[in-house]
């Protein structure tokens, strides 16, 4: 098992979620694995607008981050499907490839980085699963969620392109069913699972048409008795927050359904108070879930 | 299906990505792409097939920017056609030449400039007050000297002043 990652923070979570960040420096510090912020890291840079409209400028800012961490002997860890994406993206251009590498490390030269192709990029789910294991995670469990039935939203980029992120099914991903059910909590089995949380319309569509995939998308999970829904990304638990906060006051149904980290659910299983995990920051908070998390 | 013999860059794109002419129009992409179900305008087929290679100048198409790049109909795809790959070329031309929203633009502008995906300065004290009450470490500010060199090599900075003056 690897004890000591570069925690890559992303632009998201230390900006505007920084209840994760430290949730997330809590939980793996108490499962014996130490998450390193190291400042020289920049903006991923995000996929869907650096990425796709100039490949190179994101291989070469990847490559930098990438870099970064290799200086420091280590392997990064993300808690964002975006920056999973990016630079997994750039691993697997780069590592293999030694000309592309050559080209990568010539354009950041001027920085006094060099990339020699050794970094692993594993988002925490992965190092839950693969490295720290369901077995530990299932022994760190002192407070079971047995009263909670749980949505849970994997989100798009940590899935697609199956070829390139090697994470789990696309079409019906299981692996955060599984990581919630050894919580104690039963995973709800709802219909659109797999349907993109709608962040990236909020920016690139219109507003109106995030929110009825919002309204529709948090329908089911009620249909499904789910108490509350689990992200793993920090943009899906922006839209499910906020997004479900100012869609509610206006274009949808009040669902009322909180959102949780997983590493926050994972927290509450392991005894931190609601205080502890940061739900004081949310903006959707609903009583009937907080009574069922101080019956546990 | 057919291609539209007014593009220019058609020979180039169908080069890149020969798997373009084994489109059935099936559809089975729109089925699971969020885009269809929920704005007006797009699909992969409709987008992909239809207006793009129909049309003399498929980069001007405002509806290619919808795409939230989500993968799913190269996923379901039966005969691997990967419209994704397409609609992103397609975006990289048309950021090229000027077409692209200012929403991309900005988000290029904000990592070059302050090495976050988002404008955040304005508020910082503000941010780094509730980092401190969770007991996190203030943030400062990022390298921004060397991503400034990174876009002076790959020629995105003065790409950017290219398309600002447009």
């Amino acid at each position: 098992m690897t004890e000591k990652y570069a925690f890559f923070r992303g632009c998201f979570v230390p900006v505007r979620l920084p209840q994760i960040e430290a949730v997330a420096q809590k939980v793996f510090s108490d499962m014996g694995v130490s998450l390193v912020s190291l400042d020289d890291f920049t903006c991923c840079p995000e996929p869907v607008g650096v990425g796709i409209n100039d490949k190179m400028m994101w291989l070469s800012l990847a490559a930098r981050n990438l870099a970064v961490a290799e200086e420091n002997g280590l392997d990064i860890i993300t808690v964002c499907n975006g920056c999973t994406y990016t630079l997994r993206h750039a691993c697997n251009a780069l590592n293999s490839n030694t000309q592309l590498l050559n080209k990568v490390n010539e354009t950041i030269s001027d920085t006094g980085h060099e990339y020699k192709g050794k970094v692993k990029v594993s988002h925490f789910l992965e190092v839950l699963k693969n490295e720290i294991g369901i077995k530990k995670v299932k022994d760190a469990v002192e407070y079971p969620l047995s009263e909670l039935t749980i949505a849970t939203h994997t989100g798009c980029h940590l899935l697609s392109p199956r070829e390139v992120m090697k994470f789990d099914d696309p079409f019906d991903p299981t692996i955060l069913d599984d990581l919630v059910a050894v919580l104690g909590a039963t995973p709800a089995d709802y219909d659109m699972k797999t349907m993109c949380c709608g962040w990236t319309l909020m920016t690139y569509g219109t507003r109106e048409g995030a929110y009825r995939l919002l309204g529709d998308k948090l329908g089911n999970m009620k249909l499904a008795q789910a108490d509350c829904l689990t992200v793993v990304c920090p943009q899906c638990f922006y839209q499910f927050d906020m997004g479900q906060w100012i869609a509610s006051r206006k274009s949808i149904t009040r669902y009322n359904l909180p959102v949780l980290f997983y590493l926050q659910l994972l927290g509450l299983a392991m005894g931190y108070t609601l205080e502890e995990i940061g739900y004081d920051s949310h903006k959707i908070k609903n009583p009937a879930f907080e009574s069922k998390i101080r019956m546990r | 299906m057919p291609v539209s013999i007014q593009y220019q860059e058609k020979d180039k794109l169908l080069q890149k990505h020969p798997k373009i002419e084994i489109c059935l129009k099936c559809n089975t992409c729109a089925l699971v792409c969020p885009v269809t179900r929920y704005e007006v305008g797009f699909s992969p087929t409709n987008t992909y097939v239809g207006n793009v290679f129909s049309a003399p100048e498929p980069e001007k198409n405002p509806n290619i920017w919808l795409c939230v790049s989500c993968h799913k109909c190269e996923e379901i795809c039966p005969y691997e056609v990967k419209p994704p790959k397409v609609i992103e070329a397609l975006k990289e031309e048309a950021f090229e030449k000027g077409y692209a929203p200012e929403a991309i633009r900005e988000e290029i502008n904000q990592v070059l400039t302050a090495g976050y995906a988002f404008p955040i300065f304005q508020s910082l004290s503000f941010i780094n007050r509730e980092r401190t009450r969770r007991g996190l470490k203030a943030l400062g500010e990022r390298k921004v000297g060397e991503i400034k060199k990174i876009a002076e090599k790959t020629g995105l900075e003065s790409k950017m002043v290219r398309v600002r003056s447009r």
